[in-house]
C-alpha cells in the first residue's frame, strides 16, 4: 500500500489501513518506545496507545510531510507520559557518578585512557556493538536515560528536551553529559575487552 | 602544560559544550590547547564523541518483538476505533 493509500485509508478508518499500519511501523515504533520504557510489555501498552492515537488524530497530520516522525514524536511523547505516571521518585532521583575518570590530585588524569580504532558507523553493521551499547543506556537510571536518548538518538535540542522533560536546561546538560560518561565507559569496557 | 591552563578534570566537565561548539572562542581555544599536550585527555575526548556519534547511528527499528504482537494489536485497534 503506498503512503497516499495508506493516508486515505486511516482517514476512513479503514480496517486494510489499520493492519497496514500495524505491519508497516509496529516493530519501529516498538524500538523508538523500548528505548524510554525497557521492557517488552511496558512498551507493547504504550505501542497500543500510540496507534490509537495515530488513527485518531490523523486528519491533523499534514500530507505533505514525511509520516515517520510525526508517528515517532507521538510515541516519544506517549512514553514520556508513561513513564511520568509508573516511574518511582527514587529512580528518578538517583544519582549517577559512574563513569568520570581517575584524577590525580591535582584535577589530571591518570593512565591509562585507551584510544578506540572503532568508527561510529560500525555500530549499524555490528550487532555485537550494537547490543552493547544499547545495553549500556537501557542500564542508566530513567532520570539519565530519557534526556540522553532524546538527544543523541533523537537529536532533539537541548532547549526542547528541558521543555519536554520540565527540567532546567543545566540540568539537562548535566544530566546527558553524565550518562555519555556512563555509556562511554561501558563501551570502553566492551572495546578494551575488559567485561 | 602551563600550570595556569585547565585541568583534565575542568576538560571532562566541558566536553558537552565543547563538541556542540557552545564555549566562548577563548574558552574553547584553552580545551584546543589542552586536548593538544595530553593524550589522555585526547583519548577520552575521542572517545566521548564516538560513543556520542553511535548513539546517533543507533537503529532499533529491526528490534525483536513479542511473539503474536501484531495479532493483539489489530484486535486492540478494532476494539477501540
Amino acid at each position: 500500500m503506498e503512503s497516499d493509500e495508506l493516508l486515505a485509508g486511516l482517514k476512513q478508518r479503514d480496517a486494510e489501513a489499520v493492519d497496514q499500519l500495524i505491519l508497516q511501523y509496529s516493530r519501529p515504533l516498538f524500538g523508538v518506545i523500548l528505548n524510554y520504557t525497557k521492557n517488552p510489555s511496558d512498551t507493547e501498552e504504550v505501542l497500543q496507545d500510540t496507534l490509537l492515537k495515530i488513527v485518531r488524530k490523523i486528519d491533523t497530520f499534514r500530507a505533505e510531510s514525511d509520516i515517520w516522525p510525526w508517528m515517532k514524536r507521538i510515541a516519544i511523547n506517549n512514553a514520556i507520559m508513561w513513564l511520568r505516571k509508573h516511574r518511582s521518585k527514587r529512580e528518578h532521583e538517583t544519582q549517577l557518578e559512574d563513569g568520570y575518570p581517575q584524577y590525580t590530585k591535582d584535577g589530571m588524569i591518570q593512565y591509562p585512557v585507551f584510544g578506540w580504532s572503532v568508527d561510529p558507523e560500525e555500530v549499524a553493521l555490528n550487532s555485537e556493538l550494537s547490543d552493547q551499547l544499547h545495553d549500556a543506556i537501557q542500564s542508566l537510571p530513567y532520570g539519565y536515560r530519557v534526556p540522553l536518548v532524546l538527544r543523541d538518538v533523537e537529536g532533539y535540542s537541548i532547549k526542547q528536551i528541558s521543555s519536554l522533560l520540565t527540567l532546567k536546561e543545566a540540568t539537562t546538560k548535566t544530566r546527558i553529559h553524565r550518562a555519555r560518561l556512563f555509556v562511554r565507559e561501558k563501551l570502553s569496557n566492551y572495546l578494551n575487552g575488559a567485561s | 602544560m602551563n600550570e595556569d591552563f585547565l585541568k583534565c578534570r575542568d576538560c571532562v566537565d566541558l566536553l558537552l559544550d565543547y563538541i556542540d561548539g557552545n564555549l566562548p572562542e577563548e574558552m574553547e581555544e584553552q580545551l584546543d590547547e589542552h586536548f593538544e599536550a595530553c593524550p589522555p585527555c585526547k583519548n577520552f575526548l575521542n572517545s566521548y564523541k564516538t560513543s556520542t556519534e553511535m548513539m546517533h547511528k543507533l537503529d532499533r527499528r529491526n528490534v525483536q518483538v513479542p511473539n503474536e504482537l501484531q495479532g493483539r494489536l489489530k484486535a486492540f485497534l478494532r476494539d477501540n476505533i
